[in-house]
């Protein structure tokens, strides 16, 4: 019996074998933030985190929506490859009360980003000026913010516009009769002026059924770059899952069930696509309270008819896997990232009770699901170290330290953001790397600098790993700037954009393990390097 | 797999398998053909459990070991392509001349004038991507290029010098921005490491860089100087690419479940066929091949003739690329590679590095240290790619493929050191002789072989006979 123990115990502690999970690092305390999403009702929804380069030296930047606490704006100061460390910004534009979320985008196309703030009461575009300085824009760009609960937005450049058009979804209208049940308030999109210098009056899409996160993106590869919009059935009547076909030339038009859309009635709470079967079209990954969804073409791109296929992929993460709750999950921001650079892509899915709902777990953990070469997914919530039982909404996976491997920042209901350091294979004294892996961010002429609507391919070996530039989608914020490739073993990968307007460029040659910037026009691309050197060499 | 269950039963396969392991490196049981003699775990090297003189011992084993389908050759449902590529099962045969498996051992190619050295042309090699189907990539010889079995003799120097050289191009690019952020100015930095010029590039206040003047080295500044277009970083690079490639031996580090989610990538029915202790075995023996060193004649007229030939082949510009010396800051040799790409064993992944001072094997080989105490190699190599061949003489653009971001016409400066002892030539080892190598010189070398035509046939041939004198081994001198 001794004898069996001891080789259980040794088999135990041999180290995992398959695809492996990163571990991360618990780096909130010395981090230098401290943040709360806080507030009432208005405030169950909502709480998202924006990671962009605000000060321009390459590290992603992070503002934090807070609810009824002022929103907080933090500069990232890590050391490349170094535990995560934020310095607290003081900045009376950014500090606004009733913020829901916030999303980067440049809109007037000065090469800085700025934000777009969703907030219960008046929505605020602040324009960046620079070394993580914003000022209000709502005046000066002809943008009406409204009064509405807000809780989603997506942008996207239209043909032969330099200003983009900017989506913002709103949740249930709190001043309709009956309020909240089956009123959910229109959503609107803010066309650019034919001019450019601002925005046209916003068209109403109606109906709207209580949106929790939008986005634009090229389904179909046509170039047309419909909206998307997922939404609460908690609140709506006759609601639906929603996809916007939005023109200049014609009225918004909604896909029905004569165009193929089936009824879809979910809990929608976040968004992440990604082309998860390598069918060369985006996939959607749709939260909700039980199972989650992934939304995949069934009959090609000719009509958009989505059948669902979390279930085959073990994807639907509907119940906790740790903490002794049974009960549903409730799932939030979603997000796919490589986290262990293996070339498969990963999952995040931000978990957490939308505050004392008793069918469902208060004991959320938030999940990571590891993609597998065979197309499944595999949570590793609890090897990777993230497991934790806050109400957790809004989260993304940046690499905030700059070494390769993406980290991790949740934002929770009512208690302190969690700041996670990705160690790879290592400890918290030692980060070991993992696969290769590739940055990359792209720029253009014109207003839509940084090329939102593009299509990224990756071809290492016999594969194509492809990511569409986007903004939008999560739940209530979203990433900018450095676009990540986990490439697994290749050392050199040739890389292809299809520019917004359908344009492809050369195959480029790049070597692995690097940052670099792809310039429209150049068929080189130009190399990054970290502020304080290289990695590991 | 993180079902502890299935863990326990693969733990305990890998145990019985092992222990078959062990007791064949004892006594094979009978009728047992299996070629590997002995399995060494890293995890024990990194323990400090395996002398340097055994990794060398098993390594050289390993080299000779004409690999068996019992121990894993074969790859039926994986191509050779580095990264790891499925292929449709069982359409090739277990040996295929030019998509490979085309080798039973290491030793099958590299044995000339002795194990480890160069092969007859009989032994070169198809190289191909290997990324698409099977049919279309190899089952055409056009889609694959030839090439001859280089020497691998010295390999561990070499490899030390261009870690060397990486580091040296790294700290001047991390200057160069240091100083480019900190004055807000862009930089240009010329890039040089050994007295060999890489080159320039721009580092730009924001930290783009401009990569357009580099010369002869890739856009990561890392130095590989493995194969005929220097495209491998380390020999245990190389190794793990041409166990699969030519053997159907897949490497754990590479094909294992890591990357790939199965520990029978290749579908023969063998899981985890080279660990990484077998590879450290592998490297540990390739490094410590002695390196060729010069050989002189026995008569007073022809060791006269390797002097004037030695100055001539300076004289007349060989020198600028064939760099007859350069200078090794330390000879100690470290297992693994630092600049190592995933899909490698790094120094992160291992308790602490396997090392083995060179310079003892260096100084018996009759290398000499300057007055800094530093080795001067005597590699006759850049470490540069050069554009080799033009309109003129295209000989040495016969290739139909370019080569991982190499082209066609470019190609590694060959390590002369042994070239006396590795006929034939050329990187397809299509050329008998020595001088019409040197004839077949175009592109960046076509001065050089101008004023190599231009000498008087004597001038000629004192450059070949001292060409001659270099060579690995301790062949009796001519």
């Amino acid at each position: 019996m001794k004898a069996w123990a001891i080789l259980l115990a040794t088999c135990l502690a041999l180290p995992a074998w398959g695809i492996e999970p990163p571990r991360y690092a618990d780096d909130r305390a010395g981090s230098g933030l401290s943040h709360v999403y806080d507030g009432g009702w208005e405030f169950f929804v909502g709480g998202g985190v924006a990671a962009f380069d605000c000060d321009g030296d390459g590290r992603q930047d992070l503002h934090l929506a807070g609810g009824t606490n002022p929103s907080a704006l933090y500069r990232n100061v890590s050391a490349a490859g170094g535990v995560l460390r934020f310095e607290a910004l003081d900045d009376a534009a950014v500090a606004l009360p009733d913020v829901t979320g916030a999303y980067p985008v440049d809109i007037d196309g000065d090469g800085i980003l700025d934000l777009a703030v969703l907030r219960v009461g008046e929505n605020v575009l602040l324009k960046g000026k620079g070394n993580c300085r914003f000022e209000r824009a709502n005046e000066a760009w002809g943008f009406d913010g409204g009064d509405a609960w807000t809780t989603a937005f997506a942008a996207r450049w239209d043909e032969g516009r330099d200003w983009p058009t900017l989506a913002f979804g709103n949740y249930v209208d709190r001043g309709a009769p009956g309020s909240p049940f089956g009123t959910c308030h229109d959503n609107f999109v803010f066309p650019p002026k034919p001019e450019g210098g601002g925005f046209a009056e916003p068209a109403a899409l109606n109906p709207g059924h209580c949106a929790l996160s939008a986005l634009f993106s090229d389904w179909d590869r046509s170039g047309e770059r419909d909206l998307r919009l997922t939404n609460d059935r908690q609140y709506y009547r006759g609601g639906q899952e929603q996809l916007w076909r939005l023109s200049s030339e014609a009225a918004p038009r909604l896909y029905s069930r004569r165009d193929g859309w089936r009824r879809l009635n979910i809990w929608g709470m976040g968004i992440a696509s990604h082309d998860v079967n390598e069918d060369g079209y985006p996939d959607y990954f749709l939260t909700s309270m039980g199972d989650n969804k992934l939304r995949v073409l069934t009959e090609g791109a000719k009509r958009p008819v989505f059948g669902d296929q979390a279930g085959k992929r073990g994807m639907t993460a509907h119940r906790p896997y740790t903490g002794g709750d049974i009960l549903p999950s409730t799932g939030w921001h979603a997000e796919f990232r490589d986290v262990n650079n293996d070339s498969y892509m990963d999952l995040f899915i931000a978990k957490g009770n939308v505050e004392a709902m008793k069918d469902f777990a208060s004991r959320d953990p938030n999940n990571l699901l590891l993609g597998h070469p065979d197309g499944r997914f595999e949570n590793v919530g609890e090897a990777a170290g993230i497991a934790t039982f806050a109400r957790s909404r809004g989260a993304t996976l940046a690499d905030l330290n700059l070494d390769g491997l993406p980290d991790l920042v949740v934002v929770n209901r009512k208690v302190e953001a969690e700041v996670w350091r990705n160690l790879g294979a290592g400890t918290a004294d030692q980060t070991v790397p993992m696969g290769n892996w590739l940055q990359l961010k792209l720029r253009q002429e014109g207003g839509n600098r940084n090329a939102v609507g593009a299509w990224i391919e990756v071809r290492i070996g016999a594969r194509t790993l492809s990511r569409e530039v986007t903004v939008g989608g999560g739940h209530a914020g979203g990433t900018a700037d450095w676009i990540h490739f986990g490439v697994g073993t290749a050392e050199r990968a040739r890389v292809r954009v299809q520019w917004p307007d359908g344009e492809w460029s050369d195959w480029i040659r790049l070597y692995t393990n690097q940052f670099a910037r792809i310039t429209r026009g150049q068929s080189q691309a130009e190399p990054w390097l970290p502020p304080e050197g290289e990695d590991g060499s | 797999m993180t079902d502890p269950w299935q863990r326990l039963r693969a733990w305990l396969a890998g145990l019985v398998a092992g222990g078959l392991v062990a007791v064949g490196a004892m006594a094979a049981p009978v009728g047992d053909e299996r070629a590997i003699p002995e399995r060494l775990d890293q995890a024990a090297i990194d323990a400090g459990d395996v002398s340097v003189e055994k990794l060398i011992r098993v390594g050289r084993l390993w080299f000779e070991a004409k690999f068996t389908r019992a121990e894993g050759a074969g790859r039926p449902a994986a191509t050779g392509a580095i990264i790891p590529t499925p292929a449709e099962p069982d359409v090739l045969p277990l040996f295929f001349r030019t998509a490979g498996p085309d080798s039973n051992a290491c030793r099958g190619c590299h044995n000339d004038p002795e194990i480890g050295g160069a092969g007859d042309f009989v032994a070169n090699a198809f190289v191909s991507e290997g990324f698409s189907d099977a049919d279309f990539d190899t089952v055409d010889p056009q889609f694959s290029n030839e090439r001859g079995t280089p020497a691998l003799h010295g390999s561990g120097l070499v490899e030390l010098l261009a870690r060397e050289m990486t580091r040296d191009l790294r700290a001047q690019r991390r200057a160069a921005a240091a100083k480019a952020r900190r004055e807000g100015e862009a930089v240009r930095v010329e890039l040089t490491s050994k007295g060999v010029s890489f080159g320039a590039l721009t580092v730009h206040p924001d930290g783009f860089v401009d990569v357009s003047a580099l010369d002869g080295v890739d856009q990561d500044l890392i130095i590989r100087p493995f194969s005929q277009k220097g495209v491998f970083t380390s020999l245990r690079q190389f190794t793990v690419n041409a166990l699969n490639a030519h053997h159907g031996m897949q490497a754990v580090e590479r094909f294992g479940a890591r990357y790939t989610g199965t520990e029978d990538f290749d579908r023969d029915g063998v899981a985890d066929e080279v660990g990484p202790g077998d590879l450290t075995a592998l490297v540990m023996f390739q490094a410590t091949l002695p390196p060729p060193r010069q050989v002189l004649p026995r008569g007073a007229g022809r060791r006269a003739a390797v002097a004037a030939g030695e100055n001539l082949f300076e004289a007349i510009g060989c020198a600028s690329c064939h760099v007859p010396r350069l200078p090794l800051d330390s000879g100690v040799f470290s297992e693994p590679n630092p600049f190592n790409p995933a899909g490698n064993l790094r120094p992160g992944e291992v308790d602490r590095a396997v090392q083995v001072d060179l310079a003892e094997l260096a100084a018996a080989s009759g290398v000499e240290t300057d007055d800094a105490g530093r080795l001067m190699v005597p590699v006759y190599s850049d470490f540069k790619r050069h554009v080799i061949a033009d309109g003129e003489r295209p000989h040495f653009a016969n290739e139909l493929l370019s080569q991982r971001f190499v082209n066609r016409d470019v190609f590694l400066t060959a390590r002369l050191w042994g070239v006396g002892s590795t006929a034939p030539y050329g990187h397809r080892g299509d050329v008998t002789t020595l001088h019409e190598a040197i004839r077949h010189h175009g592109g960046d070398a076509a001065e050089s072989r101008r004023a190599f035509e231009d000498l008087a046939e004597e001038g000629q041939r004192k450059i070949i006979e001292f060409l001659l004198s270099l060579r690995i081994g301790l062949e009796t001198p001519r």
